[in-house]
């Protein structure tokens, strides 16, 4: 066995998980409403920049998936409790879409604006292998078929690829490659107008309202199969 | 005096049948020879494709001998067998590591300068190669050893090791194609030293329980 959560949380997610899908689609539409009809277009790259309001906020939700994901693997080396396990476990194939979303939402923006869909720049680069050690996660978890055994070795996979967070939020300060530096970061004076910082910080909102929902969702199903699992046995 | 006999005993068993003493280093070479029928034979600046080339083939030819570091022993027995002697498993791994490296690396540093002369190398800049590879090899080595130990157990390991291996490789492949780094190249293989010590022997004492 690899987790101990109380039997009573499948009951409550159960009772909260339509609430909580219902706030985040009610979030996502006034997000979207601000940030393709009710915001300004760019002076330079016109319409084509809105794509930014879905693009940024997956990048950023992807490294802090991963973060998490490493934090409950360094957790479960100190702590020994398994329940780090099925939370990283629960949280590496929602990552694993929202780095493709940036990367795609990337490279469509990166069309029109750069003049091509994909350039070998360190913070691109980067983020494919992120999507990458997301993969080897998952596979590890699907190719071992010992589950107590797999939960040691994908938690020991999770801290190795952590090295690779800092890569991709520093690459744009350290090589001075085509993807722009971080705009958000100074939060004394962020170099973006209100009115574009307004949409995108209701879309982030979005982002980590969806994040949280499938990340609970995936957590059911996980306990709800480990209960089938030792039913079986 | 355990640790000499330790690498002796993997260097013996890697040198007594020929064919595993050549396999890294031959197929280098035929990773090599694939590049004048990729950019057909007229090409001016040979040198400088095989430059970034040596590292992609370099980067190859160990994947594919990594299945002999552990996995060999533990299939057959013989891992458990070593585990349960007096040495240290610290020690254990660290003798893996080094006869793995003078089994496979050497060969190809030998024909690194051959390789050199079908693609109109000077001597100087194959000189500077062989430094670089001296330097980053072992940290390479080091990296996808740790890798396959952590995956002893799972079946399809030979599949999904290499998407693990592959981006941990990048910045020796960086540094590496640069020529005036080895010093670095050199940091990076004492880090990765440290590091895949720490997982073989983590993963090692899991499989041993």
């Amino acid at each position: 066995m690899y987790f101990k959560l109380p039997n009573k949380i499948v009951d409550e997610l159960r009772n909260w998980l339509p609430i909580l899908s219902l706030i985040t689609l009610i979030v996502f539409l006034v997000g979207l409403y601000f940030s393709i009809l009710n915001s300004p277009p760019d002076y330079l790259q016109g319409d084509s920049m809105r794509i930014m309001y879905i693009h940024v906020p997956a990048a950023w939700l992807a490294l802090g998936s991963y973060s998490f994901l490493a934090l409950s693997c360094i957790c479960w080396f100190i702590f020994r409790n398994p329940n780090f396990n099925l939370f990283a476990k629960s949280i590496a194939p929602i990552g694993a879409i929202f780095t493709l979303i940036a990367l795609v939402t990337g490279s469509i923006w990166g069309k029109p604006t750069w003049g091509t869909w994909w350039a070998w720049d360190a913070r691109l680069t980067s983020m494919l292998i992120l999507f990458f050690l997301y993969v080897a996660y998952i596979m590890t978890w699907q190719s071992i078929v010992n589950k107590e055994l797999a939960a040691k070795i994908s938690a020991a996979l999770g801290v190795i690829g952590f090295i690779n967070i800092p890569i991709i939020k520093f690459s744009v300060d350290w090589w001075n490659t085509l993807h722009q530096p971080a705009t958000i970061s100074k939060l004394s004076a962020p170099s973006i107008h209100i009115s574009m910082l307004t949409p995108l910080l209701i879309m982030t909102f979005a982002y980590i309202l969806l994040l949280a929902t499938l990340f609970l969702i995936r957590l059911k199903i996980e306990i709800v199969e480990q209960k089938i699992l030792r039913a079986n046995k | 005096m355990q640790f000499y006999n330790l690498i002796l005993r993997d260097l013996k068993l890697a040198f007594y049948s020929s064919t595993n003493f050549l396999l890294a280093a031959s197929f280098l070479i035929l990773v090599l020879i694939l590049i004048p029928f990729v950019f057909g034979s007229n090409v001016s600046n040979f040198s400088l494709l095989f430059r970034g080339f040596i590292w992609i083939s370099i980067a190859l030819s160990i994947l594919l001998t990594l299945d002999r570091v552990f996995n060999s022993d533990y299939e057959d027995g013989n891992l458990d067998t070593i585990i349960l002697t007096q040495i240290s498993i610290e020690l254990i791994v660290f003798a893996k590591f080094i006869s793995h490296w003078i089994a496979n690396c050497i060969p190809i540093i030998i024909v690194i300068p051959l390789a050199g002369i079908l693609f109109e190398i000077s001597i100087e800049d194959s000189l500077h190669i062989i430094t670089n590879v001296l330097a980053g090899s072992p940290g390479m080595v080091f990296i996808g050893s740790a890798i396959s130990a952590l995956t002893l157990g799972s079946k399809r390991a030979g599949i999904y090791k290499t998407i693990i291996i592959i981006p941990l490789y990048i910045p020796f492949i960086i540094f590496g194609a640069d020529q005036e780094s080895s010093l670095v190249l050199l940091g990076l293989s004492m880090i990765a030293c440290v590091f895949s010590l720490f997982i073989s022997v983590y993963s090692l004492r899991l499989y041993a329980e």
